[in-house]
């Protein structure tokens, strides 16, 4: 099986399992028990978050609080952060984000979505422009999960705090982390990331925060993780989401290059007129969304999947829900809406697998299109 | 004294020199509602009573036996002796405390020293005693307490009945095939002959990888749901895919679905064949969608031999949903999956197609090999 479908989670990675799971077995002890064995998993726990900032910023400055998944970490930051006023996000923000949006309509706070492009990238003016002095909170997904567009969150959270600094600025950064090379700045004040798409166990998740950014605890019980998320911690998600990231961390600018020239490549094999693309040019080498021409890229997916390649649609089609909520928020056309087949590659992908994937695609597109 | 439920049987009285077979089927029917909990099912003159069952869980019992096809009602209650202080026993553990109440008896066993008029007044006289808040309203009383004397000294004492599910047992009437979609009316359909004492067998159709596994799987549940009632443990299904890619590159658009429900009726009538299968029952409505026409119904029955039953053709939808709510497949019929019949959907599908113009369309393609080769994709799927 040539698994291209990363985005959507990774292989686990088998020697940061094996490192994780020999130190939990020797401390499997509650983090809260106040005798030594606790105290111990406690430091671990510690180790861990501090190693999980510190790829990306400075742990002096930022904190990991650990949750159940990237999705819990955008709750977390919407319903923890957002206050009086409004709030602003855009239309291309995973769902985690935009339904906890509208859920805080429904509660009486007015949001703002910002207009995306063709590419699945951010308006930045047209975004910036709903941020004003009554804006408590402002999400924007760092890069876009369907079409691997790139936001220049350094800048925008740099412009947002210009216009309004007392304003928390949160990036969903589940794409991004492990996979992109950057730092977080200081107008970034959280920062959403997750564990299985670097490696590392579905149910391990984590919203770094700026240390003084004032946030609401959301899950309340008994205090872990500094009041902010209480339940006791997933120690061993956790000490594997720490030796995944550990892994990916070491190569990740010479991964990203390699990458990069394979996402090219992959562009290249694909049949011009079989295929359409619809990632930006400067997106996330990790992800390639394309469309597959007078085709249902679902149809396309399960045919690719029975002969050994597995890639991700757009979103779960159904009768009720035919598109993705992104896509045509892009305004992309609606061949492409019916037809996207979402790639995704991972450090681990080569270029045999590359090439076979394209032949794959290439073949089964022909094929159907004579069928239907 | 001992607590058992109580199951009376609703047509069964009706079927003269049948009535052990019919007997034998409903207590079969009644065994298998109860798989999984230990109990003892005895049939006494006119009634089956559970009993030797866990403490608490005879309301497990009763919900499970009141779906089952042939029951008229049940009751939980105590079996307990016929005598008067024996019987008082029970009938004070059951009884309301305030409140009116009438106690109603039936002597079973007619040599009771006892009219039926004479127990319940001594047993209505000792409640009275017993409870000084209640009191006997015998014309319109907001309890009852029923008494039933049995023979060989034993009697049945309960306060309520439930009705059951009625109709006749299910293997009754023979068997059928259920050719199940995902949608809100073949299950009810399978649900209304089943009711009439039919077996069933399922049969599913579908287009992979035009439809997902997620279709196929929602039609188990909906089966799985459906088994509660009929019993039946399996589905089979069949992939009409290639029947659908040469129906629409050589035939004209509008008979799409005419045509495929041809093949369709072909394929189950095999399957029927195979599975010792009498009818063929479908959840069709007259005039629903293009297909239900009659029209397109005479087109589905000119090829096969079989009776096609369909239970649910002179019922309007909110009929059918109500139906499905009740029976509680419609939550899932309603999941967002597509069935096989929406992928080639033409825009404009005929509704009132020529058997002639059908027939000339079909001359385009090699009916038997496709149904021949679509009978090769068949699977048979435990639920």
């Amino acid at each position: 099986m040539i698994y291209l479908d990363n985005a959507a989670t990774t292989p686990p990675d088998g020697e940061a399992l094996a490192r994780a799971a020999k130190e939990y077995e020797e401390c499997y002890f509650n983090p809260s028990a106040r005798y030594r064995g606790g105290f111990a998993a406690h430091t671990l726990l510690e180790e861990a978050r501090r190693e999980i900032v510190s790829h990306i910023a400075d742990a002096g400055k930022y904190e990991a609080i650990f949750t159940s998944c990237g999705t819990e970490a955008d709750n977390q930051a919407v319903f923890g952060g957002a206050g009086r006023g409004n709030a602003v996000t855009t239309a291309g923000e995973h769902a985690a984000v935009y339904e906890s949006f509208l859920r805080l309509r429904e509660r009486g706070t007015e949001v703002r979505f910002a207009p995306i492009r063709g590419d699945g990238s951010l308006d930045a003016e047209a975004f910036l422009s709903l941020v004003d002095e009554k804006t408590s909170f402002v999400s924007v997904v760092h890069v876009n999960n369907e079409t691997g567009a790139v936001n220049d969150i350094i800048a925008l959270a740099r412009a947002v705090k210009k216009k309004n600094p007392r304003c928390i600025f949160h990036s969903d950064g589940v794409q991004a982390y492990g996979k992109l090379p950057f730092r977080l700045s200081e107008g970034i004040d959280l920062y959403s990331v997750s564990a299985h798409k670097l490696g590392g166990l579905k149910g391990t998740g984590a919203l770094l925060r700026r240390k003084g950014c004032t946030l609401r605890p959301y899950l309340f019980g008994g205090g872990q993780e500094g009041g902010m998320r209480s339940g006791t911690e997933n120690v061993l998600g956790i000490l594997d989401f720490r030796y995944a990231a550990e892994g990916r961390f070491a190569s990740l600018e010479e991964d990203y290059g390699r990458i990069k020239a394979l996402r090219t490549r992959m562009k290249s094999l694909l049949d011009p007129a079989r295929f359409g693309i619809i990632s930006p040019e400067e997106g996330s080498p990790y992800l390639l969304s394309v469309y597959a021409r007078g085709l249902r890229g679902e149809v396309l997916q399960r045919v690719l999947y029975d002969r050994g390649l597995a890639v991700g649609t757009g979103s779960a089609c159904s009768s009720k829900k035919p598109h993705s909520r992104i896509l045509e928020a892009a305004k992309v056309s609606s061949e492409a809406l019916d037809g996207v087949l979402r790639i995704s590659f991972s450090a681990r992908t080569d270029e045999e697998e590359v090439c076979a994937a394209a032949r794959l695609m290439n073949e089964a597109a022909e094929e159907y299109a004579n069928k239907v | 004294m001992e607590k058992v439920v109580i199951i009376r049987y609703a047509e069964i009285h009706l079927k003269g020199k049948n009535r052990s077979y019919f007997e034998r089927v409903f207590a079969m029917n009644l065994e298998r509602a109860l798989r999984g909990i230990r109990h003892e099912l005895h049939r006494t003159s006119g009634r089956y009573l559970v009993e030797k069952f866990p403490e608490g869980r005879e309301e497990e019992i009763e919900e499970r036996c009141l779906r089952v096809f042939g029951v008229h009602s049940c009751s939980i209650g105590l079996l307990v002796g016929s005598d008067m202080d024996a019987l008082f026993e029970g009938v004070r553990l059951i009884a309301p405390q305030e409140g009116s109440f009438k106690v109603v008896t039936h002597r079973g066993y007619k040599k009771y020293p006892l009219t039926s008029m004479e127990i319940s007044a001594e047993l209505g006289g000792r409640l009275l005693e017993s409870f000084p808040k209640l009191r006997v309203d015998v014309h319109t009383p907001e309890n009852m307490v029923y008494v039933d004397i049995r023979e060989n000294g034993a009697a049945l004492v309960f306060c309520a009945f439930r009705a059951g599910a009625g109709g006749m047992p299910v293997g009754t009437s023979g068997k059928g095939l259920l050719l199940i979609s995902g949608g809100i009316d073949s299950p009810v359909a399978g649900h209304m002959m089943a009711k009439r004492g039919l077996s069933l067998e399922m049969l599913h159709f579908h287009s992979y990888p035009y439809t997902n596994d997620g279709a196929k799987e929602k039609v188990f549940s909906l089966a799985r749901i459906l088994s509660v009632y009929t019993g039946c443990g399996r589905v089979c299904t069949v992939s009409v895919t290639h029947i659908q890619e040469e129906i629409h590159k050589k035939c004209a658009a509008e008979l799409n679905v005419t045509l495929l429900r041809r093949f369709m009726f072909r394929i189950a009538e095999r399957v029927a064949a195979d599975l010792g299968c009498g009818c063929l029952v479908t959840g069709e409505s007259l005039g629903q969608v293009a297909s239900q026409t009659l029209e397109g119904m005479t087109s589905s029955n000119d090829v096969v031999r079989l009776p096609v039953l369909r239970p649910l053709v002179g019922f309007d939808k909110d009929e059918i949903i109500a139906r499905a709510k009740q029976i509680g497949t419609f939550e899932t019929s309603v999941l967002p999956y597509e069935d096989c019949c929406t992928v080639f959907l033409p825009e404009h599908p005929a509704t009132r197609p020529k058997l002639s113009f059908i027939e000339e369309e079909e001359t385009k393609l090699d009916v038997e090999a496709l149904v021949e080769e679509a009978l090769t994709t068949l699977e048979r799927t435990s639920l």
